[in-house]
């Protein structure tokens, strides 16, 4: 990719990155998509918003950010564009999540809405949005925001088990909020428990029980879960059974959810990226000829496809 | 979005409505990895019942689909207009997908894996690079055991092969027809990848290890 700079999008585009597991590679993915995305000409803003782990502004080789989320959760700052660090990487800022003191809240979701409102603003073409593991409400609206949400997954059960857990959390909050009449809320909170006395056991069941409902409530529940679509990256695979994990991925969320997920690419297991780490760089920028980068890059490509596709349908 | 009741056989192997015979055995082969009950995409999921039902589908798509005459009908009744679809009418043997079937070998992997290869990586044009030739080979599901298996290769040389370590190749006619039939097992055009390498390979040996042929041409 050279510096030729591709045409700006009208507006920008909401990647978060998220995945129900810990240590599965999503601040990897945001900074080295963010990295190539902004090699590639656009102009790119990563956001940490994992507070109680924030270690983004390491992977693109920024010490010590001097702004933080924090000050915008504690109100000190209260214009997002103040916060942005600049990076050594041309056309790729950041938001950074350090903050000194340790006991920090998480935003509440009023603030949150702020935020992520501001972040939209933004005068870029994409703002990759990296969140904290677990399926915890502020990390599931952080995912939700997005215009596009990457789920990280690991070719390991405890992952595959995770990814799960949050795929349904995320959807049953996005369906919360979509829902406008009290008693269907309350029936899609109701739905969220497993072992609810409604006998509501997956996305489709629920749809179903909406429907009897209140049938205006209906439509809009089958509308919003079409624009449910989480995409999928497996990372670190060491073989084609890893690999075809993402399919099998798919298919189960099909026919066990009702839930199309997208599986938009893998990235191997690279020693490539633990040198780039340990540099505190872009692993696209130290290796950009290992495999991880190239297979980064197709991932890349694909967003930078729906994003195109999106703006030209918009 | 379709609930599973709702689904037709060829939703249920997830192909399109009237996939050929060949199609339909490698859908199926997928989804039995995909729902075996040990499988790795399903795992957490299998308290909740459902899954065996999935399977029960699955079982009943293939053997409807891989049956010339039952497909023949199924087909038939698929035609617009013929909404009425009754499943439990016919009345099959149902096995389970972990035993496993002898059929004919099929690719096991799905047609969409393609879809993520970059046509640069694998077109003509660009240098043949062993981490080009190893992604070939990842995406093709051969492991570098198999390849040495098959060929004869020396495993270790296979792996300098890939990793571009040109200084531990023996000489470079042995290599040439290491890269050949290591291109060959993956698939790849074969002379078209060997003369790529090769090049490069010569670009990155120093004068003094080349063979004497090629000194005394000049
Ligand atoms: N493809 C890969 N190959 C090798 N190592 C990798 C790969 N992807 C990630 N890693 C390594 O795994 C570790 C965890 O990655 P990372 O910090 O991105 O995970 P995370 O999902 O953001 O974790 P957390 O949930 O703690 O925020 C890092 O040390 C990273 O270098
Ligand atoms: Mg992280």
């Amino acid at each position: 990719m050279t510096a030729s700079t591709p045409p700006h999008l009208p507006k920008a585009r909401l990647v978060a990155v998220g995945g129900g597991k810990g240590g599965v590679g999503k601040t990897f993915l945001s900074a080295n998509l963010a990295h190539t995305l902004a090699r590639a000409g656009y102009k790119v803003v990563a956001v940490d918003t994992d507070i109680e782990g924030p270690n983004l502004h390491t992977w693109l080789g920024v010490k010590a950010p001097r702004a933080s989320l924090a000050d915008f959760v504690s109100g000190r700052e209260s214009r997002v564009e103040n916060l942005l660090e600049e990076t050594p990487h041309h056309g790729l800022g950041l938001l950074a999540a350090t903050h000194g003191n340790l006991a920090a809240a998480q935003p509440s979701a009023a603030r949150r809405a702020e935020l992520l409102a501001a972040l939209r603003e933004l005068p870029c073409d994409f703002v990759f949005v990296d969140c904290g593991a677990g399926a915890h409400p502020a990390n599931i609206d952080y995912f939700l925001v997005g215009d596009e949400g990457l789920l990280v997954l690991h070719p390991e059960p405890t992952s595959v088990e995770n990814t799960y857990t949050f795929i349904r959390a995320a959807f049953y909050r996005r369906m919360q909020l979509a829902m406008q009449k009290h008693d269907v809320r309350e029936c899609v909170r109701e739905a969220m428990d497993q072992r609810n006395d409604r006998g509501i056991r997956t996305p489709l069941d629920l749809l179903r029980a909406v429907e009897e409902m209140d049938p205006e409530e209906g439509q809009r529940f089958a509308a919003t879960m079409k624009t449910f679509r989480p995409r999928v990256v497996v990372n670190e695979v060491a073989s084609t059974e890893d690999i075809k994990l993402g399919f099998s991925v798919r298919s189960v969320c099909r026919k066990f959810f009702g839930i199309e997920v997208d599986y938009v690419g893998y990235i191997n297991r690279d020693r490539a990226v633990r040198d780039a780490i340990l540099l505190r760089k872009p692993l696209t920028e130290v290796h950009p000829e290992s495999d991880a980068a190239v297979y980064l890059q197709r991932v890349a490509g694909k967003l930078v496809e729906a994003a195109r596709n999106a703006g030209s349908s918009a | 979005m379709k609930p599973l009741s709702e689904m037709t056989h060829y939703d249920v192997l997830e192909i399109q409505a009237g996939s050929p015979a060949d199609e339909v055995e490698r859908a199926y082969r997928i989804a039995q990895t995909t729902w075996a009950a040990d499988g790795l995409a399903t795992y957490s999921l299998y308290e909740e019942g459902e899954s065996e039902s999935i399977r029960e589908r699955i079982e009943l798509a293939y053997q409807v689909l891989s049956g010339p005459d039952t497909k023949a009908e199924y087909d038939r009744r698929l035609e617009p207009g013929e909404t009425e679809m009754d499943f439990e009418e016919v009345d099959l043997d149902l096995q389970f997908v972990d035993e496993t079937v002898a059929g004919p070998s099929v690719d096991l992997v799905p047609a969409e894996i393609e879809a993520f290869d970059d046509a640069a990586d694998e077109g003509g044009d660009t240098e043949w690079t062993g981490a080009r030739l190893r992604r070939a080979r990842l995406r093709r599901g051969i492991d570098l055991e198999k390849i040495a298996e098959v060929t004869k290769i020396n495993p270790t040389y296979l792996q300098y092969i890939e990793q571009d370590q040109f200084e531990d190749l023996p000489a470079a006619v042995y290599v040439r027809g290491f890269v050949v039939s290591l291109a060959r097992c993956i698939g790849l055009e074969s002379g078209q990848v060997a003369d790529g390498y090769m090049a490069r390979l010569r670009e990155h040996t120093p004068e003094k290890r080349r063979p004497p042929g090629r000194h005394a041409r000049r």
